[in-house]
């Protein structure tokens, strides 16, 4: 998959979660978003396997507290454009 | 009403792949309600039908992970009608397979028509959590004859 840019990132994140894209950036924490329990962080590794080719520990990301963790795993695996 | 929608597997790659059958006899109490004069399988069945085979593929790799549970359906579709006196043939690849979850590509084919799809995405349960002796016949039987 090519590199995203910031706007298709949290776009692809909102759909993850199935959540309004206005209700999504890099500041949203996950106590805002209802479907990021722990299914959702199953979903999110899925997602992050399927798109992306990245495999984390369920350690790691269950560590994560805002949609920005999120975006800095994608930009350290080189997935995300630098702004 | 028993809750094994699998009968028997045909082909597994443990981890990779399954085919299996279900035979839908007519005799299944459901029909009486959906619908009358109109029988044919939930779709609902169908996905649990599929969930349960690639559940199995999952399962007989052993893993300490536990045993697959279905977490999210993440899409499913229902192409055409499934009726009474028909064997389901049941189909699911796994897409991704990791330690604390999978995902398949699933369908059912009747004859030669695709009736259903589905893409699953499971999680595990520690095998300490089901009854003591848990034994999957299904899967169990199909090892022993396939070793």
């Amino acid at each position: 998959m090519a590199q995203m840019t910031m706007s298709e990132a949290l776009k692809w994140v909102a759909d993850l979660f199935e959540e309004p894209l206005d209700n999504i950036n890099p500041l949203t924490s996950r106590e805002e978003i209802d479907a990021w329990d722990s299914l959702g962080t199953l979903s999110l590794l899925a997602g992050l396997d399927e798109n992306f080719d990245i495999r984390l520990p369920i350690e790691q990301s269950s560590a994560f507290r805002t949609v920005g963790d999120i975006l800095e795993v994608l930009r350290q695996h080189g997935q995300l454009m630098n702004q | 009403m028993r809750f094994i929608l699998v009968d028997k597997i045909l082909e597994l790659i443990p981890g990779k792949m399954i085919r299996a059958v279900k035979r839908i006899s007519g005799t299944e109490d459901f029909f009486a309600d959906h619908f009358p004069g109109f029988p044919i399988v939930p779709g609902v069945l169908l996905t649990e039908m599929m969930a349960q085979a690639a559940g199995k593929c999952l399962d007989a790799e052993r893993k300490s992970r536990g045993k697959a549970m279905l977490a999210k359906i993440i899409s499913a579709s229902f192409r055409d009608w499934v009726h009474p006196d028909q064997d389901a043939i049941i189909y699911a690849d796994i897409r991704a397979n990791q330690e604390t979850f999978a995902t398949s590509n699933c369908y059912i084919e009747i004859g030669s028509n695709k009736v259903c799809t589905a893409e699953l995405l499971f999680a595990f349960l520690p095998y300490e959590k089901l009854v003591e002796g848990y034994v999957d016949e299904v899967l169990e039987s199909y090892l022993a004859e396939n070793p």
